[in-house]
């Protein structure tokens, strides 16, 4: 068996470009679910029997819907519905966003809870509304014990984004894969490919560590 | 009973509205009644301390002052006034009354400056500058002034304590009220934070104690609320409740605290 490494180098460009789109992806997606999931939680949480419900129904499903078919359910079948159609990259963007945002809302909620009621009563018997609470006194708390989850939860992401390509996004999976494609260089792009998500993400995952050390609750 | 309505006429600034007023006061948890119904005012100015076994509801009763729990039956009234429904109403009068906890519930992602500015900054909207100003006063005044910086982690249980009193009185308060205040505390902490409420009640400001620590109701109390059950066995002047107690279960109560007067 006779291996051509050459096609990796000639194709540089094109898997440097994935390798942009899918930080890019994964960037814009914790943007977008990050806020996403703290007002699903604050829905969640909420004395409104509505928002609570709401939100329950709206986690419950993108939480327990494969990615994959989140994806195919967005580029194919909203369009025909709907007149909404997006390009690959933004229905890519607002799959993974969906599902990440139901993810990061549960991670929220545990860190809201885990904050001692008195810390809320302190707030409020200063005066403040369960809004300035929530906000000035207990999601910054939060924020801190939910760190070391969102950082996880990002490189599954970074993995997860691989899920796109199925619908044409232009990144590292699917440039790589359209390499394979017209070059019949299976094992060497394969291996290319497997190489730079674990370059890439392997310092992540290092520094997840990290932040468990320094953030992870103790108490 | 005649020497004890004397001295009730002589209650400090019996003649005024009472800051605080609980009128028939019931409480209840589901079925479980934690207050059966609590009658007792606060006049301006008073220290009246709230006594009585764990789990009599003193907590119950001090926690419905400020609305932290709902009453069920009897009227609450504070500055003579029923305590407002509205959210925003109930917001004032948490405003006017300064509250702390046995566990002090310090906000432990700020410094003790910025716990003591986030009140009035978040709620009275005071400037930056005026709410450092006077924030580094209170500090002085509880004897913290060199910890301004430090986060409430690296202080000792006392010294938390006296910070909590000093975010408290930043608003302003026209009333204080201490749930346990040292009962966290260890034994040689809790000298301190009992000398800056004594130092307090001199000033003249009006607090609502629950506490154990019987040596510091009996001098510095102006009026004793003995608990039993979730109702009042007793009330009265600090002499009468701790020399010449009247209900058997005060009696008790303080014998079982080792109290020999
Ligand atoms: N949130 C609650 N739910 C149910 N029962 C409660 C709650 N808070 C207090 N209680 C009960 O009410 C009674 C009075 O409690 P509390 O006021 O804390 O007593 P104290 O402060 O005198 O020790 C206790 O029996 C306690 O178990
Ligand atoms: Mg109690």
């Amino acid at each position: 068996m006779n291996l051509d490494w050459s096609v990796v180098w000639q194709n540089s460009g094109a898997l440097a470009q994935g390798v942009l789109i899918t930080i890019l992806l994964t960037f814009c997606t914790m943007l977008i679910a990050i806020p996403g999931g703290i007002v699903l939680a604050l829905m969640r949480l909420s004395s409104s029997r509505i928002l609570s419900g709401i939100s329950a129904c709206f986690v419950e499903f993108f939480r327990n819907v494969p990615i994959i078919l989140l994806i195919y359910w967005t580029f194919y079948v909203l369009p025909v519905f709907t007149d909404i159609s997006f390009s690959p990259f933004g229905t890519g963007l607002l799959a993974l966003a969906l599902n990440v945002s139901a993810y990061n809302s549960e991670t929220f909620r545990a860190g809201i809870n885990s904050i001692r009621r008195g810390q809320t009563e302190a707030a409020l018997a200063l005066g403040m509304s369960h809004m300035e609470a929530m906000l000035k006194i207990i999601l910054p708390q939060a924020a801190r014990r939910v760190l070391p989850v969102l950082a996880s939860t990002w490189i599954s992401l970074f993995k997860d984004t691989s899920l796109v390509s199925v619908i044409a996004v232009g990144d590292l999976a699917h440039n790589a894969l359209e390499i394979r494609a017209q070059s019949f260089r299976v094992l060497e792009i394969l291996t290319a490919m497997a190489v730079i998500y674990w370059v890439l993400g392997y310092p992540q995952a290092k520094l997840v560590d990290r932040i468990y050390k320094k953030w992870g609750v103790k108490e | 009973m005649s020497t004890v309505a004397a001295q009730i006429q002589n209650r400090k600034n019996a003649d005024q509205t009472p800051v605080v007023e609980y009128r028939s006061i019931r409480k209840q948890y589901g079925e479980f009644v934690a207050i059966g119904s609590v009658t007792a005012r606060v006049n301006k100015g008073e220290v009246v301390c709230l006594i009585g076994p764990s789990g009599s509801g003193k907590s119950t009763l001090l926690r419905t002052t400020n609305a932290l729990e709902q009453i069920q039956g009897g009227e609450l009234l504070f500055d003579g006034k029923p305590l407002p429904a509205s959210k925003a109403g109930i917001r004032q009068v948490r405003q006017r009354m300064g509250m702390v906890f046995q566990n002090f519930e310090l906000f432990p992602h700020k410094t003790v400056l910025e716990n003591i500015t986030v009140g009035p900054r978040t709620v009275l909207k005071v400037s930056e500058q005026e709410a450092r100003k006077r924030a580094v006063a209170l500090l002085d005044k509880v004897g913290l002034a060199d910890k301004a910086d430090k986060y409430p982690a690296n202080l000792s249980g006392g010294q938390q304590q006296r910070v909590a009193i000093a975010r408290a009185l930043a608003m302003e308060p026209e009333v204080m009220l201490f749930d346990e205040p040292t009962s966290a505390l260890d034994p040689e902490t809790i000298g301190e934070v009992l000398n800056v409420m004594k130092r307090l009640a001199e000033e003249g400001m009006t607090m609502i104690v629950v506490t154990h620590e019987m040596t510091f109701a009996r001098r510095v109390a102006d009026w004793v609320v003995v608990f039993d059950r979730g109702n009042i066995v007793e009330q009265g002047p600090a002499a009468q409740i701790f020399d010449n107690p009247q209900a058997e279960r005060t009696r008790d109560f303080l014998s079982h605290l080792g109290w020999d007067g």
